[in-house]
């Protein structure tokens, strides 16, 4: 049956095209948010600004959601952040029914959209969002999460990877739960640098002048330049930090870098236009899936780790619908199929053994599973007050032109 | 319903018609306006909240602060709008004149870019301008880039990111201007002994004028707003006012400088119109609005 051919055509075609990761789509759709931060920054305009922080979050407060029926639950992620099937299946287990949106592009342009709402104490009409560490504690720190029930979430509890039990702006994780991370260090093509790259001196190496970009986000950009200085970014102060940025500053000023760039640094490495790109590991599991000559390495000194966190907004409808799906995609057979569909770092312990037998490429690559050894060297965003954070940003404005 | 005289209906006719458009312009114009004007001078940061502070020192600062990134949107503007000019007239003049029954063909031809998404299109210039491609392979066996030149990250292809992107703009109205000129002027200039190029010089140019106007404008304020080809094809040396106003709206959230330098732009914009309008004669403006 023609029909038939035409349809498995097609969903091979869907299948190949949620094998690539949210960021690498960006990077090649051209990220939509360019698009829609205009519209954003209206809106962000409209209405007066009032001040967005909440004195005195309890980061020890706890939850008591009650078992109800399951009915809608709305969940915003980024693009092609997960393995689709897998939606169904938690309607059937719960009986709700999933709303799910990929509208998350960018995290400063997401709160762009909902900062109003928030500031005022309104519902945002999500149950639940995943947004990168920085983001993450913004809102927890300003009030626009609400605690979340653990009791809902066995799995969590018992599958998070240890090494992400506690971050500075949530010790407890009573307001989130990761949803993936990542490594941001060197994405390189191997045909343009004529040999491996271990080390982040190789962005500041006058040999590769024109040919490095760098992101435009001071947390990464910034962080491993830190690195290069020896200084650990995670516990650095904001001097230290504003000392990173004078030093990519005065590099640019020679012409080191040709661009600064969110994700859509994968045209310019593919195509061979640059040498060295400060990249994100999920990216270049796919590109180079693609293009064999591009590599991602953990630099010597080591990387930057992300993680996107599934937060409850404060005002949110049915917070014990998005307890069950937290507690549904740390079910291991879950979570290895996201793991199958995104190559980003799954936080869930298990996933790794359920890939093992399906597919232990996957399972063996240090860039979806890093060892013990490289973990130890992937660090956390460095946590900064609210005033510093907009010191670093205007730095880094600064450098960048804008 | 009302119970209203034939007469006073009909005076109040108009303003039913101007109505939706007029609640339009006002909510989605005026009050985002004032609201905007508003933002510019209140003083504070994002955490605690910002007061209304008269603090009209924000623009003398976002000017000197930007003024670089302001004269280079007008020269990136300019540029492709002159770009655009050039291509744009000889194409509708022969739509307009000469295309036949394929004048439809050509105007949808024209038109159809539209109908992808304008990120993409310009993504798609990353590609076509690539330093391995063949547009910079070709230009560099030209000897008009040299041997490690690149177009990616220069002013080139910005400006010629945006004169792509908003060239239908200068080609319609042109269109609609030529294809309205009355052939019968054209032949009596040339019956009197009016040579082909005397007879475009005072007859077909000056009769295209509204339509040369408007292309101007359609082109140059969107063009000089614009932060998508800068963010897709430049680097930090062609940052535009718009990277730093989104960069400032929601990255830095310094909202009274970002509603600053919009007024700014604006301001500078509305300048240009009048100043152009002068250079054209004041009655081409009514004309082009007709």
């Amino acid at each position: 049956m023609p029909n038939e051919s035409m349809e498995s055509a097609l969903e091979r075609w869907l299948d190949e095209q949620t094998r690539s990761s949210r960021r690498a789509f960006l990077g090649r759709a051209g990220s939509a948010g360019l698009a829609l931060s205009g519209l954003s920054a209206v809106l962000a305009a409209c209405g007066g600004v009032s001040g967005e922080s909440t004195k005195g979050v309890n980061l020890n407060a706890t939850a008591n959601h009650p078992k109800v029926a399951v009915g809608e639950l709305d969940f915003s992620n980024w693009p092609l952040y997960i393995d689709k099937k897998v939606l169904p299946q938690w309607d059937k287990l719960t009986g709700g029914s999933v709303k799910y949106v990929e509208d998350i592009n960018d995290n400063n342009e997401f709160f762009g959209k909902v900062r109003q709402q928030l500031v005022q104490k309104k519902p945002i009409g999500r149950d639940l969002v995943a947004l990168t560490d920085y983001m993450a504690a913004r809102w927890v720190r300003d009030g626009y999460t609400q605690p979340i029930d653990k009791r809902n979430i066995p799995n969590g509890v018992k599958n998070l990877q240890p090494t992400l039990r506690s971050v500075k702006w949530d010790p407890k994780r009573n307001y989130s739960l990761p949803w993936q991370s990542g490594a941001t260090g060197i994405g390189y093509n191997i045909k343009e640098t004529g040999g491996d790259i271990k080390s982040l001196d190789a962005f500041f190496d006058p040999k590769f002048k024109d040919k490095v970009t760098m992101l435009t986000e001071p947390y990464d950009s910034a962080s491993l330049t830190l690195l290069t200085m020896g200084i650990d970014p995670t516990n650095a102060t904001i001097d230290q930090i504003l000392q990173g940025i004078a030093k990519i500053s005065k590099y640019n000023d020679k012409g080191q870098f040709r661009r600064f760039t969110g994700n859509d640094y994968s045209t310019d490495l593919t195509k061979g236009n640059i040498a060295i790109a400060m990249a994100y590991s999920g990216d270049l599991v796919q590109l180079a899936a693609d293009n064999p000559n591009l590599r991602f390495v953990y630099p010597e000194q080591g990387a930057m780790l992300f993680t996107d966190n599934m937060m409850i907004p404060s005002k949110a409808a049915h917070p014990y619908a998005a307890e069950t799906m937290m507690n549904f995609v740390y079910e291991p057979q879950v979570a290895a199929k996201i793991t199958k569909a995104v190559s980003y770092i799954s936080p869930v312990v298990g996933a790794r053994e359920v890939l093992a037998k399906s597919d232990p490429a996957i399972a063996n690559s240090p860039l979806v599973f890093p060892s013990d050894a490289i973990r130890k060297r992937l660090h956390p965003y460095p946590t900064l007050t609210p005033a510093e954070e907009r010191q670093m940003q205007a730095a880094m404005a600064k450098v960048t032109g804008a | 319903m009302l119970n209203l005289s034939a007469r006073r209906r009909r005076q109040l006719f108009p303003y039913l018609i101007l109505g939706p458009g007029l609640l339009w312009l006002i909510v989605f114009f005026a009050i985002p306006l004032a609201n905007q004007l508003y933002v510019s001078l209140q003083s504070g940061d994002a955490e605690t909240g910002f007061q209304f502070t008269w603090a009209f020192d924000t623009y003398p600062q976002a000017i000197s602060d930007y003024s670089q990134q302001f004269l280079r949107s007008i020269q990136f503007a300019a540029a492709a709008t002159i770009i655009d000019f050039i291509i744009a007239f000889p194409l509708a003049y022969f739509i307009a004149f000469k295309a036949g029954r394929w004048r439809n063909v050509m105007l949808l031809l024209v038109v159809l870019p539209f109908f992808v998404s304008y990120v993409l299109r310009t993504v798609a210039w990353q590609l076509i301008l690539n330093d391995n491609g063949w547009v910079v392979a070709r230009l560099r066996d030209l000897g008009v880039l040299s041997a490690d030149g690149r177009l990616l990250a220069t002013d080139v292809a910005v400006i010629a990111g945006i004169a792509y992107n908003f060239l239908p703009f200068m080609v319609l109205p042109l269109y609609v201007s030529l294809e309205k000129v009355d052939r019968r002027f054209i032949e009596a200039a040339t019956d009197l002994y009016a040579s082909r190029v005397t007879a475009f010089r005072k007859i077909t140019l000056p009769l295209a004028l509204p339509g040369i106007f408007a292309g101007t404008l359609l082109t140059f304020i969107p063009a000089i707003g614009d932060f998508v080809n800068a963010a897709l094809l430049g680097s930090p040396q062609q940052t535009m006012i718009g990277n730093v106003i989104q960069s400032q709206f929601l990255t830095i959230r310094d909202y009274p400088t970002a509603a600053a330098l919009s007024f700014v732009l604006m301001a500078a914009i509305l300048l240009a119109i009048f100043a152009f309008a002068r250079l054209l004669g004041t009655s081409t403006l009514t004309q082009a609005a007709t």
